[in-house]
């Protein structure tokens, strides 16, 4: 497997460097009709007349941040995949991410599949076809606390604030849906992409990644980078990231997501950041017997438009210190929790990426569904847990139950062709 | 159970080669197909892709390998399978005369052991696919357990283990010689393709996969290590008899398939017993609870090991048709 892997690689990037090279030429020639790299190149491979596809692009994978962190297009589908890893020694291990890389960097590429001789399996599943069309896919390497124990001699790596996610107030974390030492997060607008993708990671390194669990779902976008169309809806019916982090504000990335080299994290995590993950199950049927006024009230905001309680645009801005007693919006309401908007409190900001997912229904009948709710942050400890640890108690728990995920570490990018993800984890 | 898996590859092959010879006239790879297999070891048990084999292998038999190496390789696996039969014969007969001498330890004994040459070859035995659903059929591919049509191994296991009885087996046990024998029979004038030979190694590690690291396959006798080791000793089997054509092949490639038999064989050690025996298969959790499982055997560290290494060396076993030219 390596070696043909390594082989389809080769010839993959020979051809992934012309099709950018092709790309970057008609760009340029087209520029002065105003059409955009991305434009030109979603068009230039498409045949059907969909054009809904021109805004896809190829997202580029080099860079100081992991680009499906923050993406300059949010899609709209996701997908978490937890592994664990079962690499024999250290260097299988290490050439696992190298090879994680060399897979994540051609799939979002969109670097041809190769073809070889028919008695072999094909190289690829043939999802997509011969050449994958662009479809803001992006795919995040992130590890958990657990990779960092004894096996493979990490453990003077660990940043700082990683640790196993603990129960925290309502939890149920089922052991099955819960932790890793790899997670892979997928992010596409089509279907297919996403799978394709999940399919081709996992076959390239598969004596050493076994699956523990997957959640995916839709509605990635989550209120990500939109100013102007407000936020979608959650599964309960509310605006849901209309004060989020936007993916294009690099002050507040800087500021809120990425670690950098005063947090005194170990080195090679610098340009990383944290990742909170939970699996949050909505008892639906129950919400929606909920009278509107108590809904309102305990999210705190109106359903319709998603002002602020006692506002009239979903942008406004609350004002909790004109309303100390709560009389408009209730002290323990979702949104005043969240985010008190004090000075204080500012520093707790993170970037939140969930999505929602709906996996059938349960033994009652009842429909499982829920929020994969995603957030990077600086720190764990300033961002979700300062969080979490004020939302506790607060009347929404009685309409949720998180029942799993887990505390993870998405690794800091590589800059340019030649490293690695996690490359700092094994220098010496 | 393995036999539509096995039967619809070899099929969509032959399909694949029609479609192809259809397309145009070159073809001298691609109707190198193991039409033979599909058309001999078809004849009897599905009659799915008898037809459209027949005339590839006529026509294309010799286009499928002049590799001396494959060739021999070939041989000497249809003499292994033949022996196999023959013992499996002998060991099942040990079991189902118990069964009709009413003795159940002794049944129970020897119900593990009677399946170890069946699950060796399972891959090429199933080409007679119609033996395959009548001997090795699980519970799960009828609407219960007293459909009549649910006979074999684990009829009599269930019957067994769940009934704790012999009482009604005797004509299930009856049953399961009659179709070893016809299996037997049919097997004798079977002409295994080379690349079935190849590709059966790959399908008896994705047997363990799917159905023995689940515990399904012996769900009521939870003798599940038996057909995990006989699977992957059909799998050794092959791989040993085309180590002169991997070799010259790919040498690296036959150290890494070589190195993930080593490595599995190492983690299923420690459940042998001294007396050449298996562990019960009791899992953590265990999705097939059973009365016999008074400690958890294997835990789920382990399963999830065993689960890479299989998949590993899934992933290495699924190039050796490619590394060879088998189509």
């Amino acid at each position: 497997m390596t070696r043909e892997s390594s082989r389809a690689g080769e010839a993959g990037r020979q051809s992934g460097l012309s099709r950018r090279q092709f790309i970057k030429t008609g760009a340029a020639g087209a520029a002065f009709v105003g059409l955009s790299a991305a434009t030109l190149g979603a068009c230039s491979t498409r045949s059907d007349g969909d054009d809904t596809t021109s805004a896809k692009q190829y997202l580029d994978f080099y860079g100081e941040h992991q680009t499906g962190i923050a993406p300059p297009v949010v899609p709209a589908l996701g997908l978490m995949a937890s592994f664990k890893a079962l690499s024999p020694d250290r260097a299988s291990l290490q050439q696992t991410f190298v090879e994680l890389t060399d897979e994540v960097e051609g799939l979002m590429s969109g670097r041809p599949i190769p073809t070889r001789d028919e008695a072999y399996p094909p190289v690829d599943s043939g999802l997509l076809g011969a050449t994958p069309e662009p479809d803001n896919l992006s795919i995040v390497v992130s590890v958990g606390s657990s990779l960092f124990d004894e096996r493979f001699g990490l453990a003077d790596k660990v940043p700082n604030e990683l640790v196993r996610m603990p129960f925290l107030a309502n939890d149920r974390l089922d052991p099955n849906r819960s932790h890793g030492d790899v997670l892979l997060s997928i992010d596409a607008e089509n279907p297919d992409t996403v799978q394709f993708a999940l399919r081709q990671l996992m076959r390239r390194r598969r004596r050493d990644l076994v699956l523990e669990w997957v959640v995916d779902g839709y509605t990635r976008g989550g209120g990500v980078n939109d100013g102007t169309a407000g936020a979608p809806r959650n599964l309960m019916g509310f605006k849901d990231g209309t004060a989020n982090l936007a993916t294009d504000d690099d002050a507040s990335l800087d500021r809120f997501v990425w670690v950098d080299d005063s947090d005194g994290e170990p080195s090679w995590a610098v340009g990383g950041s944290y990742q909170a993950v939970r699996i949050i199950r909505m008892f639906v049927e129950f919400w929606d017997r909920t009278p509107l006024a108590e809904q309102e009230a305990i999210m705190g905001r109106h359903k319709d438009t998603g002002a602020p309680l006692g506002m009239e645009s979903e942008f406004d801005t609350p004002n909790f210190s004109n309303d100390g007693g709560g009389d408009r919006t209730p002290l323990d309401a979702h949104i005043r929790l969240a985010n008190p908007r004090t000075a204080e409190t500012e520093k707790n900001l993170m970037l939140r990426r969930g999505f929602h997912y709906t996996r059938g229904y349960d033994a009652a009948g009842r429909l499982d569904q829920g929020l994969a709710f995603v957030s990077y942050q600086r720190s764990l400890n300033d961002g979700f847990l300062a969080v979490q640890g004020r939302l506790s108690g607060e009347p929404l728990e009685e309409y949720i139950l998180p029942e799993g995920g887990g505390f993870f570490y998405a690794l800091p990018g590589v800059p340019e062709p030649g490293g690695y993800l996690g490359e700092g984890l094994f220098a010496a | 159970m393995m036999t539509w898996k096995q039967v619809r590859v070899l099929v969509v092959i032959a399909m694949l080669a029609l479609v192809a010879a259809a397309c145009s006239d070159d073809g001298g790879e691609v109707r190198s197909v193991d039409g033979s297999g599909t058309a001999t070891g078809s004849g009897s048990g599905s009659g799915s892709g008898s037809g459209s084999g027949t005339g590839l292998a006529e026509e294309d038999l010799s286009a499928e390998t002049d590799n001396p190496l494959v060739l021999q390789a070939v041989d000497q696996y249809k003499a292994y399978v033949v022996q196999q039969i023959e013992d499996m014969i002998d060991g099942t007969t040990i079991f189902t005369d118990a069964i009709r001498a009413g003795d159940l330890d002794a049944a129970k004994n020897a119900y593990a052991p009677s399946r170890v040459q069946w699950e060796r070859i399972e891959p090429i035995a199933g080409l007679i696919e119609a033996i395959d659903g009548a001997v090795d059929a699980r519970v799960d591919d009828f609407e219960g357990v007293d459909d009549p049509a649910f006979t074999g191994w684990h009829r009599l296991e269930y019957i067994l283990w769940e009934l704790d009885t012999t009482d009604g087996a005797a004509e299930f046990a009856d049953r399961l010689d009659a179709d070893l024998a016809t299996l037997q029979a049919e097997m004798a004038d079977l002409e295994i393709p080379p690349a079935a030979m190849a590709i059966g190694a790959a399908e008896l590690i994705e047997e363990v996969s799917e159905g023995k690291i689940t515990g399904e396959e012996d769900r009521y006798s939870k003798t599940d290590f038996w057909d995990f080791n006989a699977n992957l000793e059909g799998s050794k089997a092959v791989i040993e008899l085309l180590t002169p054509a991997l070799e010259e092949a790919n040498a690296d490639l036959l150290a890494e398939i070589n190195a993930g038999f080593a490595e599995l064989d190492e983690t299923l050690a420690q459940f042998k017993t001294d007396d050449g025996g298996w562990l019960l298969y009791c899992q953590e959790n265990d999705p097939f609870p059973s009365p016999l499982c008074t400690d958890v055997v294997i835990d789920q560290d382990t399963i999830d090991l065993l689960k890479a290494q299989l998949a590993g060396l899934s992933e290495n076993i699924s190039l050796t048709a490619g590394v060879l030219g088998l189509q």
